[in-house]
């Protein structure tokens, strides 16, 4: 009788140390309809890539970088791109055709939202920075820096699209966490 | 005699009265005609549409145009100078401008107006506090509740790709679970339920704009009733006794018929009483032997005006 109720005891207490554990574990997803700045970025994608004169280099897919991030880096690595861009691509980008500028400035402006929305994830902890993470990130500034500054910086605007399907991909919400 | 000195003093006299001249109405010109710049500035958002509207400047003389920029948070936190043309109000005539194309994100926005008459042009007034779409109204939307037989249907009002609806279904009668579906589809038909037959069952609708994360109050419930089985039932005896009624009233009505045809066609004549024999004839004319000639006469003569009458 005593040996039953210790066994049920321990169960208990693993079982509650589980969940804990899961939920510190538990990713922050930050889900968004993309449907209109992925459309924003097609209607743009042919002028801005035209203008990428390094066709053979690469900034953000090198040996598939965001392919191979998993799902605890995702947060981490969703803040640090997002930075990326809005910290730096767009301000190195100067745009005159106002038609480009629009969809430009519709989807700058929604990573501002998207940064905003993160916030509460990186309150509570749950955007930890692991290695893995901050390697991917070191690797796509690199890339980033030793190319021209206007020329990264449009070669970066045409690889948009590439960072916006994995950010539909990673953020939804029925997908298993 | 005038020396080179007093030449040149006469020149430059003359120089800058034209000088001056000149500058007068300039400074008239500045003073009176300015371009005023359009006030009261505001935005009035229903279901994620957006309606910029300003006061407009009445000033006599050509048409006034008006030029609407927008700058979103990136913009005013990152390129402060830069400030975008709208996609439908550059220019513009009317004191107002359909905004929603150009707020494309939920964060604020600075909004500027200025107006145009020929070649005068007008300051900014830009629009304080800046606008974020996430203040937009969200209404009830509109739905139509049908019943295509036993089917619960139920049709929603389009407003956009922007929203999703909720519509909450329940069977009225205490303790019914109420059933929430989520609606993406829109301006097409779509089946909730199949009705059981003598309940009712009530829908009631909201609306949720995933970009700004809030949902619309709910619409006024709708309810609606299928028929019982007893109608049915009834249904069938009525239209049991109602056969039987033709069965029995259609060959009568018939039969009638024919007896109206005949007598319309080929009448059988009846004699009128008076005309009747009702007798033998020998005993109408029952006269005696000794007047047998003068009945016979009388016969005789009786039936002459008859012959000519005839």
């Amino acid at each position: 009788m005593k040996a039953q109720r210790v066994s049920l005891l321990l169960v208990a207490a693993v079982l509650l140390l589980c969940s804990v554990h899961a939920r510190g574990l538990r990713r922050c997803l930050v889900s968004m309809d993309m449907r209109h700045v992925v459309e924003s970025f097609q209607e743009i994608k042919k002028a801005i890539q035209a203008k990428d004169t390094f066709q053979n280099v690469t900034i953000l897919s090198t040996s598939e970088t965001l392919h191979r991030i998993k799902p605890l880096d995702v947060c981490c690595v969703t803040k640090n791109l997002l930075a990326f861009y809005v910290d730096k691509v767009f301000k190195d980008h100067q745009e005159l055709n106002p038609q480009i500028l629009r969809k430009l400035s519709s989807i700058a402006n929604f990573f501002l939202y998207m940064q905003k929305a993160l916030q509460p994830c990186q309150e509570q902890r749950q955007c930890h920075c692991r290695e893995e993470a901050t390697n991917a990130t070191r690797i796509i500034h690199d890339n980033y820096d030793q190319l021209e500054v206007r020329s990264a910086a449009i070669k970066s605007l045409g690889e948009l699209d590439v960072f916006l399907a994995w950010l539909d991909k990673n953020h939804q919400e029925n997908s298993a966490a | 005699i005038q020396t080179p000195s007093t030449v040149l003093e006469e020149i430059l006299a003359s120089l800058i009265m034209w000088f001056f001249y000149t500058l007068i109405p300039c400074l008239l010109i500045d003073g009176v005609a300015i371009l005023p710049a359009p006030q009261n500035l505001s935005v009035q958002s229903t279901n994620m549409k957006h309606l910029l509207t300003w006061s407009p400047v009445m000033v006599p003389g050509e048409i006034i145009y008006y030029f609407v920029e927008y700058q979103g948070e990136y913009e005013s936190l990152y390129m402060s100078h830069v400030w975008i043309p709208s996609s439908w109000c550059s220019p513009t005539k009317g004191p107002e401008c359909d905004i929603t194309d150009d707020i494309t994100a939920t964060v604020p926005y600075n909004l500027r107006v200025r107006a145009t008459q020929g070649s005068e042009t007008s300051a900014w007034s830009t629009l304080k506090p800046p606008f974020n779409r996430n203040s937009t109204i969200l209404t009830p939307p509109g739905m139509d509740v049908t019943k295509d037989g036993f089917h619960l249907v139920i049709k929603l009002e389009d407003l956009g790709s922007q929203f999703e609806f909720l519509v909450a279904y329940w069977r009225r009668e205490p303790g019914a679970k109420e059933h929430v579906k989520v609606v993406r589809s829109r301006g097409i038909p779509v089946h909730l339920e199949t009705m059981e037959p003598g309940a009712a069952y009530c829908v009631k609708v909201q609306t949720f704009v995933k970009a700004i994360r809030r949902h619309s109050p709910f619409s006024q419930a709708e309810c609606v009733k299928v028929q019982g089985e007893t109608l049915p039932l009834a249904l069938a005896l009525f239209g049991f006794v109602g056969f039987m009624l033709i069965l029995v009233v259609v060959p009568l009505s018939i039969w009638k018929m024919g007896r109206l045809l005949r007598h319309s066609c080929c009448p059988v004549v009846v004699l009128p009483d008076t005309l009747k024999i009702t007798n033998s004839p020998q005993k109408l004319i029952s006269c005696r032997r000794e007047e047998v000639e003068a009945c016979v006469t009388a016969m005789l003569s009786s039936e002459e005006p008859f012959r000519t009458w005839i």
